[in-house]
């Protein structure tokens, strides 16, 4: 048998997939093995902000150059939120390796407390802080993410302080003047002659806020500001307050109903852009990381928004409130506790790093002696020369404190259940009296308080002598 | 004049594939959107659908169509070792995993042996098991396995699974006589003779079809690769793309670049073996 055709039998054995596909692996592989590989043999940093690269990339080539051996210098490696969680939570819980510094965001840094304080895989920050004298450096309420049970297990990288945006091109073309503004009820008031129905197509041309009873985000930030929210102070469950049915009752019927005021127009998507754009959505809840998402992605708002605290919720009431939040805290496992922390300050606590990352980000840091820095007062051109920075900076004390609980997320998913009920009630039966809404939402809200405290109870390291229920 | 029949059923096919058409265009519609994206600086994006609105032919802003954000997938955030690393690990995994699935799956249709409906029920039993469930215990695995941070920490452990193994066993049962592998050992053939001249030519299709099913499986793969993985010069594609996007903002013209990179090859490689997948689809739904 000559060579071609035994190839050609060789070649028939299979589906021609499978050369194309050796040849495949074969070509990468020789490439990859081309490739040198330098083991890393110092201290390592996890992030999942990529905002945050390039701010910290020049801190460590310094501090890189400034190290006498290796073993101090640090590589910084930026991984998916959902991958870090994991990798994080492994490393605490069963010693696989874990980096020194890792930068984490409130929803995953939480899951970390939920043992025993002394098992938390992260370095008890308080005494430190509390020795340096940083308590008072840095912004209080901005502690409250990252404490657990009295304890402070991370350093804040962020405020997150809310203001309201609205469409200024809009509100001044109508006539109407928002100075004298000062709760909901009279935002939507005065408002609403920007509801008109100008198409005749039986509903309103704009709505007046953006928010929708699925986005639990904004339903918590709006909890918070009115002094409800999840947990009290302690970390014990508080979700069958009358303050939180109070509020649900009514942004039932800010969704539903004949009252309805608000839309849903999604961040980070392009129908919720586009919503924005064409002006159908006036005005929304902006925290300070918002505002750069915004001028990035709709430079064409440029000089047509303007920003005004918060509508309070009652005459006197905060004027703000709070979203989101990353930190940076130490790993337990760490090789060098005392360099990661100069490092941990290097990164968090330099007046110039916060000034540059908030030319790009529009975030104001927690870092008090930072506020002072021009750029935070300078007249931002897409709030039509608004000093911006000034205007979060001036509501930074006021954020509500947020209790670190790892049971947050279920328990805002349950309370988020109960108003994605009412919202429907309310449009279904056109209801427009948030107080029809509260006794339904008083009831639902003590099961959901309920459910919560079972699952929380089933925690047998939170309760060693307790039998799991 | 009177249309014969076979007129008169051309004529009734006419609305089917006007109907037809439209529901291909139709789901062609996000995949136009995504190439027309892939062109498009930041600000156009939001500002219209398709292509950037102008005064050129056909009204469309045509000089405002720009390849940088190719240039800067390749320059800037090279882009091209991803794509190494991803055709690297999928046609790998895709092979390996496709060899081991046929090996069992033969095994188990045509082996009479000891444990044999053990290891049935066992492999239907981790077909059950969701694989986040062993995301956690996996990790740990690969680490006292010293695997971690290696493209063997993602090849191995999808050596042989469940359903690739289901699958070929439930293949090898209707398509493999027995009486051809005995005559086959009559005339001397050994068994890896035997698996390799006339097992695996009669599961072609099979093998076709989920050599595409696993080589996507792992293309696709996203949470697996930055768990085991801890070196961003080994991350695939799938991780090298959801890092273009940023926490206080998103380049879409970016990720829309790098999506329409991220899918051409495998597009090519379906267009390429579609014959196979879908004769290995659809092998043993006609019942003889």
């Amino acid at each position: 048998m000559s060579v071609l055709p035994r190839l050609r039998a060789f070649f028939a054995v299979t589906t021609p997939a499978v050369w194309v596909l050796l040849a495949l692996a074969l070509g990468a592989a020789g490439l990859i093995a081309g490739r040198s590989r330098a083991r890393a043999t110092g201290m390592s940093h996890w992030l999942f902000a990529k905002g945050h690269v390039p701010a910290y990339a020049p801190i460590f080539e310094r501090w890189n150059a400034e190290q006498p051996t290796p073993a101090t210098q640090v590589e910084s490696l930026l991984i998916d939120g959902p991958a870090l969680e994991r990798r994080m939570l492994s490393g605490f819980m069963s010693g696989t390796p874990v980096a020194d510094l890792v930068e984490t965001e409130r929803s995953m840094a939480c899951r970390a407390f939920t043992g025993p304080l002394e098992d938390v895989g992260f370095v008890d920050l308080t005494d430190r802080l509390k020795a340096e004298g940083l308590m008072d450096k840095i912004n209080g309420p901005s502690f409250a993410p990252w404490t657990s049970r009295g304890r402070i297990f991370g350093l804040p990288h962020d405020v997150h302080p809310v203001m309201l945006v609205y469409r200024a091109d809009l509100v001044e073309a109508a006539g109407i003047d928002l100075s004298k503004v000062e709760t909901w009820a009279e935002f939507f008031a005065t408002m609403q002659p920007l509801m008109a129905d100008g198409d005749g197509d039986g509903r309103p041309d704009r709505y007046l806020l953006n928010f929708w009873p699925n986005n639990r985000d904004l339903m918590e930030l709006l909890l918070l500001q009115a002094g409800g929210g999840l947990f009290d102070a302690d970390e014990h469950v508080a979700i069958a307050t009358e303050r939180n049915a109070f509020v649900l009752a009514n942004l039932a019927t800010w969704c539903g109903g004949p009252r309805r005021i608000a839309v849903d127009a999604p961040d980070f998507t392009a129908t919720g852009n586009t919503l924005r754009l064409r002006g159908v959505v006036v005005a929304a809840l902006m925290p300070d990381w918002l505002a750069g998402v915004w001028k990035l992605d709709m430079p064409e708002l440029a000089g047509k928004l303007r920003l005004m605290p918060l509508p309070a919720w009652e005459k006197g009431g905060r004027r703000t409130s709070v979203v989101g939040g990353t930190m940076l805290g130490i790993s337990k496992t760490s090789k060098n506790i005392e360099s990661s922390w100069a490092l941990v300050k290097r990164l968090y606590l330099d007046p110039e790093v916060h000034a540059a990352f908030f030319l790009r980000t529009t975030i104001i840091p927690p870092f008090k002696s930072s506020w002072t820095h021009p750029v935070f007062s300078a007249p931002d051109p897409f709030f039509g020369g608004q000093p911006s920075g000034q205007l979060y900076i001036s509501q930074a004390g006021n954020v509500p404190t947020r209790p670190a609980s790892p049971y947050n997320l279920p328990a805002l998913l349950r309370v988020n259940e109960v108003l994605i009920e009412l919202a429907d009630r309310a449009s279904r039966e056109n209801i427009a009296d948030p107080a029809v809404l509260l006794p339904k939402a008083r009831e639902r809200l003590a099961e959901a308080q309920s459910r919560v405290e079972k699952m929380i109870n089933r925690n047998v390291f939170l309760h060693p002598e307790a039998p799991a229920r | 004049m009177a249309l014969s029949n076979a007129q008169r059923q051309k004529l009734l096919l006419v609305p089917i594939y006007i109907a037809l058409t439209a529901a291909g265009v139709f789901t062609l519609v996000p995949f136009a959107w995504l190439v027309c994206a892939a062109f498009k600086t930041n600000a156009d994006i939001f500002t219209s659908n398709f292509l950037p609105l102008g005064d050129g032919f056909l009204g469309v802003a045509w000089g405002q169509l720009t390849l940088v954000n190719f240039v800067r997938l390749f320059r800037e955030l090279g882009i091209g070792v991803a794509l190494t690393n991803s055709v690297f690990l999928s046609a790998t995994s895709a092979l390996l995993a496709t060899f081991c699935c046929s090996l069992a799956g033969y095994a188990l249709a045509k082996f009479r042996f000891a444990g044999r409906g053990l290891v049935m029920s066992l492999v239907l039993a981790a077909l059950v098991v969701p694989g986040s469930l062993l995301m956690a215990p996996g990790y740990k695995l690969l680490y006292d396995l010293g695997l971690l941070n290696s493209f063997a920490g993602l090849v191995l452990p999808g050596l042989t699974p469940a359903f690739g193994v289901f699958l070929f066993r439930q293949a090898m049962v209707n398509a493999v006589p027995a009486t051809l592998i005995e005559s086959a050992r009559i005339d001397g053939a050994g068994e890896f003779r035997i698996f390799f001249t006339i097992v695996l030519p009669l599961v072609r299709p099979m093998i076709g079809a989920y050599l595409m099913i696993t080589f996507l499986g792992t293309w696709n793969n996203f949470i697996g690769p930055q768990i085991v993985l801890q070196d961003p010069s080994s991350f695939p594609l799938s991780v090298a793309i959801n890092q273009l996007r940023g926490l206080y903002g998103t380049d879409y013209g970016l990720i829309m670049s790098g999506t329409l990179i991220s899918i051409a090859p495998v597009l090519a490689l379906f267009l390429l073996l579609q014959k196979e997948f879908i004769a290995g689809l659809t092998s043993g739904a006609v019942k003889g």
